[in-house]
């Protein structure tokens, strides 16, 4: 056991000696977070969540509905959603949203309340039968579809519950007249309670049922997803680094020193796995570490950081073994590491969220310890616990210990590792 | 000539000594440029938030009500089963899960026992957006019946029912009379989109073909370093002092060599692009050849210079690579630059990539011609003197 500590530690100082190793290890990942940072807004406070979406209401209405409408946008409810403020001018507002200053104007017309409601002493009168609809106009702006969409959608909600007390009242109106039991000439107050508080209606033939129990939200940290993803694409080149030192051993000579030394063939092997995995666990806690303490990454539970880290590095350290197994010389490793690492970063979502690809190249990712890795970096992140990570560390374990097995057989049969 | 030609030729044999070069020369860039066309952020796709929906009634009125979340501005409805939805709102991956369970039909909507769930993960906005979309949704299927409800009981209030008979009937003619009130309704909001100018130019074919084409091409010319480095460890630049070989023959040798396979590799990639992704790329085929060479040629000079700097030929790998993807990144080759923030967007103008995105955007995305390429391709001939001035006085055979 000594010995192979003591070979894994050797391969691990020897990396460190790198320099130009190094900076591609750990300045390229932590160079290119930065990036991703800039890109996502991370270190400018523009994030992509939605929250104080700003908005104009222009209230020409100024009666019951309009003002309700009013009312709600500035409720207590919205008030972490939207940010409202008050216009008089419709022309004025649009032009406001035409120079990207909010997501929508709410224009309420002058008249939209009796459009609904018929205003006094006109509840039977031959106009208020049919009266002309008077439309809200929402006023979008199509550089945040967003926000615009959110607001589109409180409108909606607004107006179809009007629209549900206004065709509850007119039903019960025009039931009640037909059986005889309301007489137009005297019914004018007992219709108007009918519409009262018509912005108010509840639907009773479905009852909604909400359920807000469990942990607070935790507001996701992009660079918690970007960081580890750059740390996790470097990592496919540090393992096919390591692997290439097998090789490099062989041709300067050094393995079949070792091999003939009273050292067993299986703990020099295993001494170089564990070399890869220090390299690979050194490299990605560094920039786990360097992004926590210069972003101020929000990772998540610490235990299931560390577990992930060793899980997502033996995946890794597999396909590495893999790598050397197939190849002949140390640059072969080279150049195939190097591909496999841009491949596996791009298919396991270093670059893009999986989510923007197809079915079917989700599914390819599955077999990159980048698409498991990030998947428990981000339920992390989300607020989960190392409990919620049985399945991206399975499969983990599982992925480094079958590769693993498939490169002893085939560095047994290479010969490699004869005396 | 023949000197050049030969030094050239060398250079080439050595690079794709190994069969692995092509995959970096042609089908890496393939792949990344058709994956991230298809990957990147369009502006087009579907920007609202996720409502996971388990739809256990399976009846036409829970089928009624999601089409009616489809139809909404704000959520977008991903009917699961309940497991995988419960699995993601435990993990937090779904702000709201709306459950329609067993029973939601039209007999428990007249009865009022129709039930829905709506979980939502608490102080959480996007729950809350779901909640809005939820109710709008359900009014809209149960708001007759609803109607007929509430007229049953202000009948009743008037005037009690003789039989349940004649209950159900008054509720049945209050339905009719409700649906045709909803049906007549006029619709009440209606939607203008204004003309703000999408501060973001972006096509993600135009941008991933023009990105991956210079981030692929610019990572091997930086390798130029590596070139010398190769020689100098293997001994054979000392051996060139030797031969009637100018310092200048070998630079300009290795170089051109390097800037031709780029060039090589542009076409193949553009070629790629007009035929597979429909890309007008030969629209204004001088203009391109101008901005595809002048950006080889700084690309090439960075490379020169970098070499002068390096000692080994891993160091320059491992560097090439590394200044490849963090100028692509940085120079708007990934994703457009206009989301960079300001002060980013003028400094990157150091880079070379920012230069040569512009320029190929200017005719891929832009539709620009040889003058709008003129100025991108000034500054990258600038960057190509500076940095060739550099490589050169600085080159040393030791």
């Amino acid at each position: 056991m000594k010995k192979l500590f003591l070979i894994g530690i050797k391969d691990l100082k020897l990396m460190f000696r790198d320099r130009a190793a190094l900076t591609f290890m750990l300045l390229a990942p932590f160079l290119l977070t930065i990036g991703m940072g800039f890109v996502t807004g991370r270190f400018s406070g523009r994030t992509s969540g939605i929250s104080d979406i700003p908005v104009i209401i222009v209230n020409l209405d100024k009666q019951e509905l309009g003002n309700a409408l009013e009312d709600l946008f500035n409720s207590e409810d919205l008030a972490d959603l939207v940010e409202p403020t008050a216009s008089s001018d419709p022309e004025a507002a649009r032009h406001q949203i035409d120079l990207d200053e909010a997501s929508a104007a709410i224009i309420i017309p002058e008249g939209f309340t009796h459009s609904i409601i018929p205003a006094d002493g006109t509840m039977f009168s031959a106009d208020s039968a049919r009266p002309e609809p008077v439309q809200i106009e929402v006023y979008t702006n199509p550089s945040r579809p967003t926000g615009a969409g959110i607001l589109k959608a409180i409108v909606d909600e607004f107006v179809s519950r009007v629209e549900e007390g206004r065709t509850s009242g007119m039903t019960s109106i025009s039931q009640l007249m037909a059986s005889g039991l309301l007489d137009p000439q005297n019914a004018d107050d007992e219709v108007r309670d009918l519409f009262q508080n018509v912005d108010q209606s509840e639907s009773t033939a479905i009852t909604l049922k909400k359920n807000t129990e469990g942990p607070q939200a935790v507001e996701f940290d992009l660079l918690a997803y970007f960081a580890p993803g750059m740390a996790l694409m470097f990592l496919m080149y540090t393992v096919s680094y390591g692997g290439r030192s097998i090789l490099a051993e062989r041709s300067q000579g050094t393995l079949p020193r070792l091999m003939i030394s009273p050292t067993h063939t299986a703990q020099v092997l295993g001494g170089k796995v564990l070399g890869i995995f220090f390299m690979g666990v050194a490299q990605v806690g560094i920039l786990i570490l360097a992004s926590t303490v210069f972003f101020q990454v929000k990772w998540g539970d610490a235990l299931g950081i560390i577990v992930l880290i060793l899980a997502a590095v033996f995946g890794a350290t597999g396909w590495g073994m893999l790598i050397t197994a197939f190849a002949r010389t140390p640059a072969q490793v080279g150049s195939t590491g190097s591909a496999v690492m841009l491949i596996f970063g791009i298919m396991g979502g270093s670059f893009i969220s999986l989510e923007n690809f197809p079915p079917f190249m989700q599914t390819i990712s599955k077999i990159t310890p980048n698409a498991w890795g990030l998947d428990g970096f981000t339920t992390l992140a989300l607020g989960g616990t190392l409990k919620n990570l049985a399945e991206p560390i399975s499969a983990l374990l599982i992925m480094g210990a079958v590769l693993f097995g498939v490169a002893v057989v085939v560095f047994s049969r290479n010969g490699i590792m004869k005396k | 000539m023949k000197k050049i030609f030969a030094i050239a030729r060398k250079d080439a044999i050595i690079r794709f000594a190994s069969p692995s070069e092509l995959l970096f020369f042609i089908i890496l860039p393939i792949v990344f440029t058709f994956l991230l066309a298809g990957g990147t952020p369009s502006g087009n796709e579907d920007n609202r938030i996720r409502l996971l929906v388990v739809d256990e009634a399976q009846t036409s009125v829970s089928k009624e009500i999601v089409e009616e979340l489809e139809k909404s501005t704000a959520v977008r409805p991903e009917v699961l089963t309940r497991a995988e939805a419960q699995s993601q709102f435990d993990e937090r991956r779904a702000s709201a899960v709306f459950i329609l369970p067993a029973g939601i039909d039209i007999a428990a909507l007249q009865s009022g026992s129709a039930e829905v769930e709506l979980h939502q993960q608490p102080n959480n906005l996007n729950a809350t957006i779901a909640e809005r979309a939820v109710l709008t949704a359900i009014r809209r299927v149960s708001s007759s019946i609803s109607a007929a409800q509430n007229a049953v009981h202000q009948r009743e209030v008037k005037q009690s029912f003789s039989s349940d008979a004649e209950r159900q009937m008054y509720f049945e003619t209050s339905l009719e009379t409700a649906q045709s009130i909803q049906t007549d309704a006029p619709e009440r909001v209606k939607v203008v989109e204004g003309t703000t100018p999408d501060q973001v130019e972006y096509d993600p074919r135009a941008n991933s073909s023009a990105g991956q084409l210079i981030t692929w091409v610019f990572i091997p010319l930086f390798g130029i370093s590596a070139l010398f480095a190769y020689e100098r460890q293997q001994g054979t630049l000392r051996r060139l002092l030797t031969t009637p070989s100018q310092k200048a023959t070998f630079l300009l040798g290795t170089i051109s060599g390097q800037v031709v396979m780029a060039l090589i590799q542009m076409l193949l990639l553009v070629g790629f692009a007009i035929l597979v992704m429909k890309l007008n790329w030969g629209r204004e085929p001088l203009a391109l050849f101008i901005i595809l060479l002048a950006s080889a040629l700084a690309a090439a000079a960075f490379g020169t210079t970098m070499g002068t700097f390096i000692k080994t030929e891993g160091q320059a790998s491992g560097l090439s690579i590394m200044f490849g993807m963090v100028f692509a990144l940085m120079g708007g080759c990934w994703y457009p630059l206009e989301l960079f923030p300001a002060s980013i967007q003028n400094a990157v103008k150091v880079l070379p990539t920012t230069w040569a995105m512009q320029g190929m955007l200017d005719l891929v995305l832009r539709g620009g011609g040889l003058t709008d390429v003129l100025p991108e391709a000034g500054v990258l001939l600038g960057f190509a003197v500076i940095f060739f001035s550099i490589g050169v006085m600085r080159f040393h055979f030791e």
